[in-house]
């Protein structure tokens, strides 16, 4: 391998007969003045000069080839292979032309591969290509992993992928993009399983309800297993966990509000009318309702008229109540506007919100598990608002309380996880949850607060918080703009963005701020699997399959069944499983079989016979 | 934008309608009608096929082909201030990566045995053309010591070397006759007119005029077929051509037809060398053997290449004076 043709300070060639060049490969220079120069190759190209792309002058066809072969020359090996290497770190002086090129030792690219032991750090892939410098790895970063490749699982040979998690103190946060299918969502189930390793309590929103670590990858060799069962815990809005309305502050129910369906002004002044501190779900929604029913009778002589009407004491002291709230309100609540908040309010409740509490969220970050939180989307912005702004006060609260030297709860640091980010913080319009997620990701670093936010729009996540992403992971990606916005928000090259919609599933690029480069790596297999794995048409097939087999099994003993004789047959079989079936579904059942080739029909003058 | 001027264009015009006057009866001959006078008055038509595998391999085991070629370049003025470089190459199929290169140059300033200034323009050209076709059968002879190959593939007449440098000719066919090396020249675009000979000398014809053998022949053959010349009838076309074999061929899809002639003692392999060049032809190519176009290809050096070459080895002052022409220093 040598340097070839025109060399800059930044950019070479480099040319040999015998190899290949790989994209993303490490190589280094020998220059002859300057030293050992370090770059990696951004593109690959081979070249065969008798065999030009030339559609109007001689093709070298197959048969012209072959017969060159047979007399000795194998034109195939006058094919010249060239790199383009970009350095690393910019040369003083262009590269020598000429120099030698020579694949580094472990040793020499040690520093720029790995930035954190496995013990340490998130261990989530491989760097590709780097099978040739892996050879002499330490012991310790071999054979840490398992990649997927077509179908089949591979041992790890290539220098590993560490994500320094320590590294977020200064970059914060990471960003995981990605289109359908890409690998995004395994990648961030990769990325929970190494938190978990190393007991880092987490949040998850999980709209999609997959994040599930108990379902063990069956294709890992036995001694690699791990489980997780007691890292993680499911959630889910509603029936586990829920907002305690005594705990709300007149913002929070605002925000809650809000996230259920839009406030306007006037919605939002009455919440702040109506809303005592203290007050319970059923006090403060009595207070609406009764508002609300007054409010309906119009004047205050129909409700003076109601009072004296009312056939019990019950109710005549409820419409004095009503009366009290109505002369005390109604000039500064719209009806409307207290409609709308009644709506809302009960919606909520529908959905359990109030019913529960987030007790076992804090317990369990407290023991430094991963918490899966889940929930229909627009459950999980509403509820997400009032967790993390709840979560992140008691975490300020606390290193508020150290700086100040007072006392304070002790609250773990924590990260936030969430797939399908552009929902929770979009770009363009206000969302209660968009609020506190740009606040963690302005200041949380000082609090030890941090994001990992998957999308597969980057374009449509809030800037702000897209700027504060130090970390990106990016996998496949086929849109324009979203490969637009990636440019703009990562220091990716032209030649790398250029692949974005070529990458195979699992593959990514990682920038990452503290390394000031991009790196090309594979995600590694995952030790556990989604939920949602099984292909819906494979289980449409199971599943009829099993129950002809199930029917099958129940009738066998019954056979022959003559056409005349379902009823008798249909009473049997009530007696015995205490399944019962229509006269019209048995026969249909029963066709179905001989359709299948399970049973036979015979036909006879007067009717069918079924049997095996 | 240029305005072509308008005299040029009627000149352009004036040519095409006399090319198409002289030549419209000889065009318009009907195809069979002159296939028929080339089997009856110059040689068979034969269809031929390409080499089989296991020929091929023959090939291989008796020292696979030897291609060569030459090439020259040439630097600087008018005369007699320029110099020429000539370099010859051969190449085995076999033996990749050990080319055989020989190399002269000529520059009318120095001669070894003459004072400059002396040669006549005839006599120069002669001298220059002694130049390459030796280079190029040096390199032939040194390979064919060196690997002795099956066979030796030339690119151009055999003829021409004879008549370029007959002494180092005689060397080459010796050799080859001794060792039993077949010998072969492939022409690229055929000079001759053999057929057009035959046709003017057909009383019953009335051509007057001699039309060449590539403008007869341009899409008379089909691909993969050959026009065998009998030695009597080329006898009298050319001069100096005793002791050569040669042959029409069509060894591509492009109508244009090569030539090709081999020693005449080796004239009843010349089928076989043939189908040798069909096979090694790409049949969309335009017709010449990839092997020599790969031996071509590396035996041109290119003009930039050879002008860093005397800047590199020639003092400054001995270049500027006598090989860099006023006419290079043009930038309009």
């Amino acid at each position: 391998m040598k340097v070839v043709g025109i060399t800059t300070q930044q950019e070479v060639y480099v040319a040999s007969r015998e190899r290949n060049f790989r994209i993303n490969e490490f190589l280094i220079i020998s220059d002859p003045y300057q030293g050992d120069l370090m770059g990696e190759i951004v593109e690959a190209k081979t070249y065969n000069r008798y065999i030009p792309l030339n559609i109007h002058g001689d093709l070298a066809d197959s048969s012209v080839i072959d017969s060159l072969k047979a007399i000795g020359y194998n034109i195939e090996e006058d094919t010249i292979y060239i790199g383009k290497l970009r350095l690393l770190n910019e040369a003083l002086y262009p590269v020598e032309a000429g120099s030698d090129v020579r694949v580094p030792a472990f040793g020499e690219v040690k520093d720029l591969m790995i930035r954190s032991s496995p013990q340490e750090g998130l261990v989530l892939g491989i760097i590709k290509n780097t099978d040739q410098m892996a050879l002499d790895m330490d012991e310790e970063f071999k054979d840490l992993l398992y990649t997927f490749e077509d179908g089949r699982l591979k041992k790890q040979e290539d220098i590993p992928y560490i994500y320094n998690i320590k590294s977020m103190h200064q970059y914060p946060h990471i960003g995981v993009f990605g289109g359908s299918g890409s690998g995004k969502s395994f990648g961030l189930r990769v990325i929970l399983e190494e938190l978990m390793d190393l007991n880092i309590p987490t949040i998850v929103l999980d709209p999609h309800f997959e994040m599930d670590f108990s379902e063990r990858g069956a294709y890992l060799p036995k001694e690699r297993a791990v489980d997780y069962k007691d890292k993680f815990k499911c959630f889910q809005v509603g029936f586990h966990v829920g907002v305690r309305f005594e705990d709300l502050s007149p913002q929070d129910l605002k925000n809650l509000l809000d996230a259920s369906s839009p406030l306007t002004d006037a919605m939002s002044n009455v919440v702040d009318i109506l809303f005592k501190g203290k007050d319970s779900f059923n006090s403060f929604y009595n207070r609406i309702k009764m508002l609300a029913e007054a409010q309906e009778e119009g004047t205050i002589d129909r409700i003076n008229r109601r009072i004296e009407e009312a056939s019990s004491n019950l109710e005549r002291e409820g419409w004095i109540k009503r009366k009290e709230i109505y002369l005390n309100y109604d000039k500064v609540c719209p009806n409307s506007s207290v409609r709308g908040i009644m709506w809302r309010l009960k919606r909520l409740d529908n959905e359990g919100i109030f019913s529960k509490d987030i007790k076992p969220i804090e317990e369990g970050l407290h023991m430094g598990k991963l918490i899966v939180i889940q929930g229909s989307t627009r459950i999980l912005q509403v509820f997400s608002t009032y967790l993390l702004n709840n979560l992140y006060r008691k975490r300020r609260e606390y290193k508020d309380a150290l700086y100040k030297k007072t006392a304070a709860d002790y609250f773990p640091p924590f990260i936030v996880v969430t797939d399908e980010a552009h929902n929770f913080a979009p770009k363009g319009y206000d969302c209660p949850s968009k609020a506190i997620l740009k606040e963690i990701s302005q200041e949380g670093r000082k609090y030890g607060t941090f994001l990992i936010l998957a999308t597969q729009r980057p374009t449509l996540l809030d800037e702000t918080i897209t700027a504060q992403l130090n970390t990106k992971f990016i996998f496949r990606t086929v849109r324009a703009s979203d490969i637009q916005t990636i440019k703009e928000e990562t220091d990716i090259t032209e030649e790398e963005a250029r692949r974005l919609p070529y990458l195979r599933t699992g593959d990514v690029f990682i920038s990452e701020a503290a390394l000031g480069r991009t790196i090309f790596a594979r995600i590694r297999a995952a030790n556990t699997t989604s939920p949602h794995t099984e292909n819906p048409f494979d289980e449409l097939r199971n599943r009829t399959a099993e129950e002809d087999e199930k029917f099958f099994e129940i009738i066998k003993d019954k056979l022959p069944i003559n056409g005349d004789d379902f009823i008798n047959v249909i009473k049997e079989i009530e007696g015995e499983t205490g399944i019962t079936y229509p006269i019209k579904v048995f026969e249909e059942k029963l066709e179905d079989l001989v359709e299948k080739g399970i049973i036979k029909k015979e036909k006879t003058p007067f009717y069918n016979i079924y049997k095996q | 934008m240029y305005s072509i001027n308008e005299e040029l264009k009627e000149k352009i015009s004036y040519l095409n309608r006399v090319l198409s006057d002289k030549y419209r009866d000889i065009l318009s001959l009907d195809k069979g009608f002159i296939r028929n006078f080339i089997e009856k008055n110059i040689g068979p038509i034969i269809k031929i096929d390409k080499l089989a595998k296991e020929e091929l391999a023959y090939y291989s085991e008796r020292g696979g082909i030897l291609g060569v070629d030459g090439s020259s370049n040439r630097i600087g003025g008018a005369y007699p201030h320029f110099i020429e470089i000539y370099q010859g190459l051969a190449k085995s199929t076999l033996y990749k990566d050990k080319p055989i290169y020989k190399t002269d140059f000529y520059t009318p300033l120095y001669m070894d045995d003459r004072s400059p200034l002396e040669n006549s323009p005839e006599e120069e050209i002669i001298i220059r053309q002694n130049k390459l076709s030796t280079v190029e059968i040096e390199a032939a002879l040194e390979g064919i010591r060196k690997f002795h190959p099956y066979a030796v593939i030339m690119d151009g007449s055999l003829i021409r070397y004879a008549i370029e440098s007959s002494a180092k000719w005689k060397e080459l066919r010796e050799v080859c006759e001794k060792k039993g090396i077949l010998l072969i020249g492939v022409i690229e675009d055929i000079k001759t007119s053999i057929i057009g000979n035959k046709l003017k000398e057909d009383k019953s014809l009335s051509i007057k005029e001699c039309f060449y053998d590539r403008e007869l022949l341009y899409g008379l053959l089909e691909y993969g077929e050959v026009i065998l010349i009998e030695s009597q009838a080329s006898k009298k076309a050319q001069k100096g051509d005793e002791g050569f074999a040669s042959l029409f061929m069509r060894s591509s899809q492009a109508p244009a037809v090569i030539g090709m002639d081999i020693l005449d003692s080796q004239r009843e392999d010349l089928e076989e060398m043939a189908r040798l060049i069909l096979t090694l032809t790409p049949k969309d190519g335009r017709g010449i053997p990839l092997w020599i176009d790969i031996v071509d290809s590396e035996v041109r050096i290119p003009d930039k290449m050879i002008r860093t070459l005397l800047e590199a080895n020639l003092d400054r002052k001995i270049l500027e004076i006598f090989f860099i022409s006023q006419r290079e220093k043009r930038t309009l």
